[in-house]
């Protein structure tokens, strides 16, 4: 029984190890056959990371497991608690929905000899985002970061339309940016702790600023590091390359993209806030009123983005850096209950934002490939299913009751009210304001599809079936859609014990 | 126990039986066996209602959203009144829309959201805390807003998407409002007469509060066509069709009316708000909505349009009857809400009735119509009247007490104010309302009486129109166990 134990303390390492592999062994193959391994994989890494997250939960404890053996300080660790096992079986699953629903358009979009390509990259991108969320040390952190980077761009890259190259030269260019940030914050946090082990960098950390000692250089550096991760994670205003990559990609690459790439990055952020520099210092540093600000600023201008989008991809996207915006803010509040809040929203969106694209796709597909407005007129009556999917999605973004976006905002009001004096009256304000706005675009969007008015005439009789495993996805995130929402209180309590696993 | 299957059956049968249709349009082909069928679902949905009426007070969680938060339905005086006049005008409208929707198409689809937001109202008049009545108050949004687009013009479609945004923001204002009280305890259920003074949390955050109450009311008076959020209703309500705009106009404004009366009365407490600015402002804006409601459809020459515009003027009759915060005002409002449904609904049938026979919309073509539809036009005569406020009917009696109470709040110029405008809307109502009726009887010269064919409508459409005159008529002639009602439940949530 113990040795059963200890081995799924393995399984962390295993689940990234073994989707490098993946990788490898996909390189000379067909696309078809990459494609089952993938699935394969995922599925495994699925089942693994639950096995952990159950294992976590049932100890009570969180465990570090050292690569090579080699003891702290030095060496490579990563770390599974409750939250991170929790987020890694989320991040599977919808990594395994967003694929099943775009299977077919994968095999559409990109060219046949480029398709085991495409599948050693979404590989590589599930091992660079397990990795992200297990790392216990800075360095391994920044590795797979940047392995998250070329990956994500290459699946965008991949389509080969002009656009998308575009966007993906767009992509590249803001995300090295954020690296080097990140990365010279990195230097400037070795140079003076010594460590690139989070546990023993945030002890050095305590000890520097109970003496007072470099306040300006750690200034710098949480600036650096904060700053770097938000540019990546597409915190306004740095989200220009958003809607061009989430819009011309293929659609698992925008819904993989949208709901847990740019999600892992704010996940990082918050690992470091906690176990490298410490809540306190960064409350003290003043960084998060930045992020607070930013946060709501996104929260408004996503949403008039999304409002004066022609196209239904482009609307979706900047209602990504709306919701991104929310996540931040909920971080800038500096309380436990905002924390709980932004990531439970993380969760929210990772299933609602992949659910929405899979959705759009599927009715663009009936209305002639044509992504604009008016060709979606009365689209849902052709593809049911999807019409269904955006709804369910819509209606959780701007946050009816039952569905899992009602309570995410439940989450933020509440903590706003708990929140510092001067904050609880803009937070509530702005997220009313964005609320309002949410609910003009998506649902004119979802009285567009609904109404059959100025149909043309080709679109008439377009009927499209939709494939087992499409429907199987879709189903699935509707269904993780409720169950967030009428389920919720289990799952803020495991997210409230994972935050005090980090400390 | 019991009472939890059948309100589960109750609020269920309409909404899986509008499913049930929505997802099988146009494969039940007999027409007869469809309407008996869809009656059979409103009639058993009504007799299920009644006989949770009659339980004795009752409070159910049907599922634990959160630690804090439940899903809860609740049984009290309130909510008797609101389902029964709900149920009885969604059945009456029902059956005037057998006939009535059989020169639209599409007419699965009106009956299956038809049932759904049935459902919807009856989980609505029974939710027991403010987060499941702002589900329900969503849900019901959405339900019926394919009511409203049921014709898919453009403007139909274009009043739609008013009618949505309005709708949304206002529920919005209200939620961000539940959120506040929420954080300071109310997540509880309903408790008559409020409970928020009572609770820890709340003392020292009065102005907050207050601030948070006016957008509330402000926000669930969007549903109720209160200025300054009212722009949607007398451009969403016409282009329904008529059957739909009577239930529109009739009962859902009013589940703004039960939205505000759970927050101010039974969460917050009428206690908070007596004498405070949000008292103030709020009978201002009733009473500003009253009178230029009535101006406004004064003015206007759309049969529907006008009688949209008049429920602006008279759903804030209620909202004035509660703001002045004592029994007679509220015995008021509420005796007000119920002849108004009456009244507005069977107006709109009218309407309905006309269009159906004659396509005629505006006021104008309506000369010499009495003479071809005598039952129909003197429906119409007898409900204006009421409406209007003429002793022996029944609206009389409602204004009496609205009056009543805007004296008693002893608020220097309010007190005499409250009753002038209401004159004033009133002589107003008459005006817009009784030369229809007068044009239609009396046609004058031009008249040619030898092209006068008869037009009178079939029993299907007759009957809920003569229901809702007699019920009109009749309440305001014995109204003494009706008002007795009102006097107790008015009792109970303010003292």
């Amino acid at each position: 029984m113990n040795l059963a134990r200890n081995f799924v303390e393995n399984f962390p390492c295993f689940s990234i190890v073994l989707c490098m592999v993946a990788g490898i062994l996909s390189t000379p193959i067909k696309g078809n056959h990459a494609k089952r391994i993938t699935l394969l994989v995922v599925i495994l890494v699925t089942c693994m990371s639950a096995a952990t997250f159950l294992y976590v939960v049932s100890t009570g404890t969180s465990f570090v497991y050292t690569m090579g053996k080699y003891p702290a300080p030095w060496g490579n660790e990563i770390r599974a608690g409750v939250l991170e096992t929790m987020l890694a079986t989320v991040f599977s699953l919808v990594m395994l929905f967003s694929l099943l629903g775009g299977m077919d358009h994968v095999f559409k979009d990109i060219p046949e000899e480029k398709i085991n390509l495409y599948f050693i990259l979404v590989d590589l991108l599930l091992s660079s985002l397990l990795a992200i969320i297990y790392t216990n040390d800075l360095f391994t952190g920044y590795v797979f970061v940047e392995i998250n980077t070329i990956a994500a761009c290459g699946m965008i890259m991949i389509r080969k339309i002009g656009r998308s190259l575009v966007a993906a030269t767009r992509y590249m260019v803001m995300s090295l940016i954020g690296s080097g940030l990140f990365l010279i914050g990195l230097a400037m946090l070795y140079d003076i702790t010594g460590h690139l082990l989070m546990e023993n960098a945030h002890l050095v950390m305590n000890q520097l600023v109970q003496e007072g000692k470099y306040s300006v250089p750690l200034l710098v550096i949480i600036s650096f590091i904060t700053v770097g991760l938000a540019i990546k994670s597409g915190l306004y205003p740095f989200h220009s390359w958003m809607p061009d990559a989430y819009g011309y990609s293929t659609v698992s690459s925008s819904s993989i993209l949208s709901s847990l790439v740019s999600k892992s990055y704010i996940i990082l952020l918050i690992k470091i806030f906690y176990r490298v520099i410490g809540f306190d210092n960064i409350v003290n540093s003043k960084i998060v009123d930045v992020l607070f600000v930013f946060g709501l600023a996104g929260m408004v201008m996503g949403s008039v983005g999304a409002i004066m989008a022609k196209d239904i991809y482009r609307m979706i996207a900047f209602s990504s850096v709306a919701q991104i915006g929310y996540v931040y803010m909920g971080i800038g509040l500096e309380t436990e209950a905002g924390m709980v809040a932004a990531i439970f929203h993380i969760l929210t969106h990772a299933i609602t934002k992949s659910l929405l694209f899979l959705a759009a796709k599927g009715l663009n597909n009936v209305s002639g490939r044509k992504r604009v407005f008016y060709a979606l007129q009365g689209s849902a009556f052709r593809n049911p299913l999807a019409g269904v999917a955006f709804l369910v999605g819509s209606l959780s973004m701007v946050g009816i009751p039952m569905l899992s976006g009602f309570i995410s905002k439940l989450l933020f009001a509440t903590a706003a009210l708990g929140a510092a004096r001067e904050k609880v009256l803009i937070t509530l304000i702005v997220l009313a304001v964005s609320t309002i706005l949410n609910a003009i675009y998506f649902l004119h969007t979802v009285v567009r599809i609904y109404t059959p008015v100025h149909v043309p005439e080709e679109f008439k009789n377009v009927h499209v079936r939709v494939s087992k495993g499409a429907a199987l996805a879709v189903f699935s995130l509707i269904c993780m859609n409720f169950i967030l929402g009428l389920l919720s209180q289990p799952i803020t309590d495991l997210i409230q014990v994972g935050i005090a696993m980090f400390a | 126990m019991t009472a939890m299957y059948l309100f589960l059956a109750a609020m269920l049968l309409p909404m899986l039986s509008g499913l049930f249709l929505l997802f099988f349009q146009g494969k039940l082909k007999n027409r007869t066996l469809k309407c008996i069928l869809i009656f059979l679902v409103m009639a058993l949905t009504a007799g299920l209602t009644v006989r949770l009426m009659c339980f004795e007070d009752y409070q159910l969680v049907l599922w634990h959203l959160t630690d804090k938060l439940d899903i809860l339905v609740r049984m009290d005086n309130m909510t008797r009144l609101f389902a029964g006049m709900t149920v009885t005008a969604w059945t009456l409208g029902g059956v005037f829309a057998f006939e009535y929707m059989k020169h639209e198409e599409k007419e699965d689809r009106y009956f299956g959201f038809y049932l759904i937001v049935m459902g919807v109202l009856i989980g609505l008049d029974h939710a027991g805390n403010l987060i499941t009545l702002y589900l329900f108050f969503e849900l019901m949004t959405l339900s019926s807003l394919p009511l409203v687009l049921h014709t898919l013009t453009h403007d139909a479609v274009m009043a739609g998407l008013k009618y949505l945004f309005y709708s949304v923001a206002g529920a919005f204002l209200a939620l961000f409002g539940i959120f506040y009280l929420y954080a300071h305890g109310a997540g509880l259920p309903f408790c008559e007469g409020g409970y928020l003074m009572v609770l820890d949390a709340y003392s020292g955050s009065g102005k907050m509060t207050l601030l948070v109450l006016m957008l509330m009311i402000v926000g669930f008076g969007t549903k109720a066509g209160m200025f300054p959020l009212h722009g949607w209703l007398p451009t969403a309500h016409p282009v329904a069709p008529a059957p739909a705009s009577a239930v529109l106009s009739g009962i859902i404004t009013k589940s703004g009316v039960l939205a505000i009366i759970r927050v101010v009365f039974y969460t917050v407490g009428a206690d908070v708000l007596r004498g405070s600015w949000v008292q103030y402002t709020w009978m201002t804006l009733a009473l500003i909505t009253v009178f230029m409601g009535s101006m406004m459809a004064y003015k206007e020459q759309v049969l529907k349009k006008r009688l949209a515009y008049s429920t602006v003027s008279q759903v804030s009759y209620i909202l004035f009857g509660l703001s002045v915060l004592n029994q007679d005002g509220m015995v008021g409002a509420l005796s007000h809400f119920v002849f108004h449904s009456v009244v507005k609904d069977c107006l709109f049938l009218v309407a309905g009735v006309i269009i159906y026979k004659t396509g005629k919309k505006t006021v104008k073509e309506l000369t010499g119509i009495g003479k071809e539809m005598p039952i129909t036009m003197w429906c119409f005569t007898l409900v204006s009247i009421t409406l209007v406020g003429i002793p022996p009917t029944s609206g009389f009696i409602s204004k009496w007490y609205l009056a009543e109470g805007s004296l008693q709040t002893g608020i220097g110029g309010y007190a005499w104010f409250g009753p002038v405008v209401l004159l004033l809307s009133a002589m107003l109502t008459a005006g817009y309302l009784l030369p229809i009726s007068i044009q239609s009887f009396f046609p004058g010269e031009g008249y040619h009486y030898q092209e006068l064919r008869k037009k009178e409508p079939n029993l299907l459409m007759l009957i809920p129109m003569l229901l809702f005159t007699a019920a009109a008529v009749v309440f305001g002639m014995f109204p003494g166990r009706f008002l007795g009602f009102l006097q107790m439940t008015a009792a109970d949530v303010i003292r």
